[in-house]
């Protein structure tokens, strides 16, 4: 399964979601995929972008959608069990799994040698997980996720591909097209 | 009112009612009132940028929040401040416990605590610091108003001498 078409995937049953996409390519091609005012888009603050999107889950009562990494989340493990303590209904967190740090130089991350981030989850009290391997389970996956109450956890593994162009947005302008968003 | 209530209060006044905070003994006067107090939802983290992202995703829904941590925490949060709130210009209130002042007893926490607002003055990140409760209700609704006028971070230093926390 490639990244960017599982993130085509995601937008295509997001609707209105807001979704919060880890930096590198996963924000690329979350633009690519469909750039939207409902998309939060990061460029730095590795590890955090299920710790934004938990806040945002407290803060809302509309589902947020997560699109983090392995190599990003491993930096930031203790947010799963935040998540687990909290225990957001409408958050649905997907780790892009592709056992390295991509754009690194491709080094075997921590789920290549045999951490298993659904395992991790579990044992911080979020019960609603899955780890997929191809677009149809994803996809099912997902769709259980928008209908039933979570938090849920998704490990999507996921093969590297050739990098789309660097997405042209801004941070500021993404934080004021979001923000906006929520107003009535 | 004393220190503590003055700045849940300043809080309120500014209708900021989500707070990401890493437990604190001194800090806790504060955040033990903020748990009891429906107003607030108080997220309790495992490291202070976590609790910086927390904040950041909740004002990105509209919802202004604010950090409670110690100087030594605050090293743990600085790559959040720098690559997410300072070049997205989001607004997060910071109370920091500052270690390293007179009475300090622990030689670990020197070192942080006296660089913490050094390296806030690098970052170009606005600091005010609380010794005593002179002015002290409009020094934090000040910062506030500062702080979202200027849509960046803003540090409160609470001190020992404040807060009397964690003296030998």
């Amino acid at each position: 399964m490639l990244r960017f078409e599982a993130t085509q995937l995601v937008l295509r049953h997001a609707g209105n979601r807001p979704i919060v996409s880890n930096l590198g390519p996963t924000t690329d091609e979350l633009w690519h995929a469909g750039h939207r005012d409902r998309n939060f888009y990061t460029y730095g603050n590795m590890g955090l972008c299920s710790s934004i999107a938990l806040g945002m889950a407290i803060s809302t009562d509309q589902q947020v959608i997560s699109l983090d990494g392995d190599g990003s989340l491993l930096m930031n493990l203790g947010t799963i069990a935040t998540i687990g303590r909290e225990q957001p209904r409408n958050l649905i967190v997907i780790v892009w799994d592709n056992e390295q740090w991509g754009q690194t130089g491709h080094q075997p991350s921590h789920t290549a040698m045999g951490t298993d981030l659904e395992q991790v989850a579990r044992s911080c009290g979020i019960t609603n997980t899955e780890t997929v391997r191809d677009l149809e389970a994803l996809e099912s996956a997902l769709l259980t996720a928008l209908e039933k109450p979570g938090p849920w956890f998704i490990v999507a593994k996921i093969e590297e591909a050739e990098y789309l162009p660097v997405a042209p947005i801004e941070p500021e302008m993404t934080l004021y097209r979001f923000r906006n968003s929520f107003k009535d | 009112m004393n220190w503590a209530e003055t700045i849940v209060q300043a809080l309120k006044d500014w209708d900021t009612s989500l707070i990401a905070y890493v437990p604190d003994i001194s800090i806790h006067q504060v955040t033990g009132l903020i748990d009891v107090d429906p107003f607030f939802h108080l997220v309790s983290c495992t490291r202070e940028e976590e609790a910086i992202g927390v904040a950041v995703g909740a004002y990105a829904t509209g919802r202004n929040s604010a950090v409670f941590m110690q100087s030594s925490g605050f090293g743990n949060s600085i790559n959040a401040l720098a690559s997410l709130c300072i070049p997205a210009r989001i607004p997060i209130p910071m109370f920091i416990n500052l270690r390293g002042g007179p009475g300090e007893f622990n030689i670990a926490q020197v070192a942080m605590g006296r660089s913490t607002r050094p390296i806030l003055d690098q970052l170009g990140l606005v600091h005010f610091t609380l010794d005593d409760e002179y002015k002290m209700d409009k020094i934090v609704g000040g910062a506030l108003k500062l702080c979202h006028a200027n849509r960046q971070p803003v540090a409160v230093c609470l001190t020992q001498l404040l807060h009397g926390g964690k003296l030998a």
